[in-house]
This record gives structure tokens, sequence and C-alpha cells, in this order.
């Protein structure tokens, strides 16, 4: 069903994509992001401790995160004329190969400005432990034509 | 086109031109180049984040939708900041933790569009014994429309 402005309700969700991380869609991800960072590569670099924190091996890229976050926004915004317009992402947790993450969207706020509508949404992103690997907050416009 | 032919995937080569924590300026201007988004650069980035919407990739759909023809996710920007800077640009350095990112968007990038990029550090700070640097970017195609604006935070190797 088409998503409205009218019809949404604060605490509404968002179901985003299942993605399994894996040290080819790590590599994927370098090859698409052009981020060669050898955090993503190296896992002899990745013995080596940096500061306190010793990630044991490579790390996903945390903007595949964001790349996440923003394709379930698009695909739920999309159908409805709906318009992505803002995200803010922090990260919580590194996420390695084997881990397999899915966001989800929270509607937190519906807002009416002087020429548009806005939905807030918080956003996280969890691992197949239930843990928060990303949290963040998402602004969609549904202009007045939508 | 001032566009590197080949991308240099090897982010030790000119690790010792990149600028330290210390020698970065806030508010003083990064280089950046100009960059030719091609529906390949995009469909490849759409396939490494499981991107499948027809907008990116099915001309005639994209064709009749509101948006015309084909346009690029609003991600990335993710792609774009690499692809708009030189390998000497501190964002290369190897051991850069991104620690978070807020980005707004305006209009969508297009396959073919020519990407120009207006960035800078904006602030840095110290916080648990930690150096952080704050970045700031806009993005721009050939009409000089703002596709998007963004800000984040990296962690700098020590």
């Amino acid at each position: 069903m088409t998503t409205s402005f009218d019809k949404l309700s604060t605490g509404d969700t968002i179901d985003g994509p299942s993605f399994a991380v894996s040290r080819e869609s790590i590599r994927l991800f370098c090859d698409g992001s052009l981020d060669y960072n050898p955090l993503h590569l190296d896992d002899n670099y990745m013995k080596n401790s940096f500061g306190k924190t010793n990630f044991g091996g490579i790390i996903m890229h945390g903007m595949n995160n964001f790349g996440l976050i923003t394709r379930m926004l698009t695909d739920w915004a999309y159908p409805a004329g709906a318009i992505h317009r803002r995200l803010e992402t922090r990260w919580v947790k590194p996420v390695k190969p084997g881990d397999t993450i899915q966001p989800v969207g929270i509607i937190k706020a519906k807002q009416t400005t002087e020429k548009s509508r806005w939905v807030l949404i918080d956003v996280l992103v969890k691992n197949q432990n239930e843990e928060k690997v990303a949290v963040g907050e998402a602004m969609v416009e549904f202009p007045l034509t939508a | 086109m001032a566009q590197a032919e080949v991308f240099e995937t090897d982010f030790w080569k000119d690790a010792n031109l990149r600028k330290v924590w210390d020698e970065i300026v806030p508010g003083e201007p990064r280089k950046t180049l100009p960059y030719v988004l091609t529906k390949e650069a995009i469909q490849l980035y759409c396939r490494s984040v499981g991107e499948n919407h027809p907008l990116y990739f099915d001309e005639a759909y994209a064709k009749a939708s509101p948006y015309g023809g084909l346009i690029a996710p609003p991600s990335i920007h993710i792609l774009l900041m690499f692809s708009c800077t030189p390998t000497d640009d501190w964002m290369r350095t190897p051991g850069t933790v991104n620690a978070g990112q807020s980005w707004s968007y305006n209009i969508p990038a297009r396959p073919g569009d020519t990407i120009t990029l207006q960035a800078r550090a904006l602030d840095k700070f110290i916080k648990r014994e930690r150096l952080f640097v704050v970045h700031d970017n806009v993005f721009f195609n050939q009409r000089g429309d703002v596709i998007c604006s963004g800000r984040g935070q990296t962690i700098r190797p020590m």
C-alpha cells in the first residue's frame, strides 16, 4: 500500500533490507565508493590497535550503513512521490564479515511548514544479535502535490 | 577534464604528502577535482549496497517517471567524496575512522553530470585522547545547482 502523509502516524515503522556482510561485499563497496582505506582491506594492518581499539580484522565501511539506510528511505519515499531530504548517522559498533545487518525506520514526527510537509524518522541498523550498529535520523519531504 | 585517468587504490601511496591533524587548518579549502559521473559508476555503487531501484537502472522507467531520466541515489556522495579529491587529500589517510555524517539533499545527480566539490575542514578538536576533524562539503552539477551538502567527523590516525 502506498504511503501518504495523512495516513502516517508516530511509531509507524519502515522495514529496511537485510544485508549480508562478507569480505566480498566489503571489497565491492571499496570498488563502488572508491574508499580503499586499509581498514576495509588489510588484515595485517588491522592487527594494529587504533588508540584503545583493536578491531581484530577488517571492518565494513561505516558509510555502507549510510547507503543501506538511504536505500530503505528512498524505496519507501519514491512510490509516495516523497523526497528523501536529509540523513544524519553515527556508528555505534563495528560491522564485520559474517554479520547480517538490517536498517529500520520509526516515524518520530510530522511537520507542516509554509510550503511543504515533512516526516522525521528515527533510523537504526541492527546486526544479527539485535545489537545497534548505527543510529540516526532522517527527514523526508512530502510535497503538497504528493 | 582535470580528472584522474586511473583511480589510485593504494591509499599508502602519497601517504607522506597528506596533512596530519596538526597541519589541517580549519577554514582552508581542500583541493578538489571535477568528475564526470557515469552510469557505470552509479550502477557499480548501487550494486555495492544492493540498490536495485529502476530509477538507477531502467532508462525507459526513469524517463517516464517524474525524474525524466536515470538518476543516482542520494548517497552517491559517498563515491563523489573520493572521486572529486586528489590522492594527497587527507580523507584518504589510512586509518581515518568515520565518526558520523549528516547530509542534506537538493536535486539528484545524473549520469553525465560533471560534478564539482567545494570542501574544507571546518573545525578540529581533541576528545578522550582522540583527534577529530570536522569536514564540510557541497557538491554541484555543471549548471551550478547544489546536489547535496554535508558535514562529517573523522578520527585522525595517530
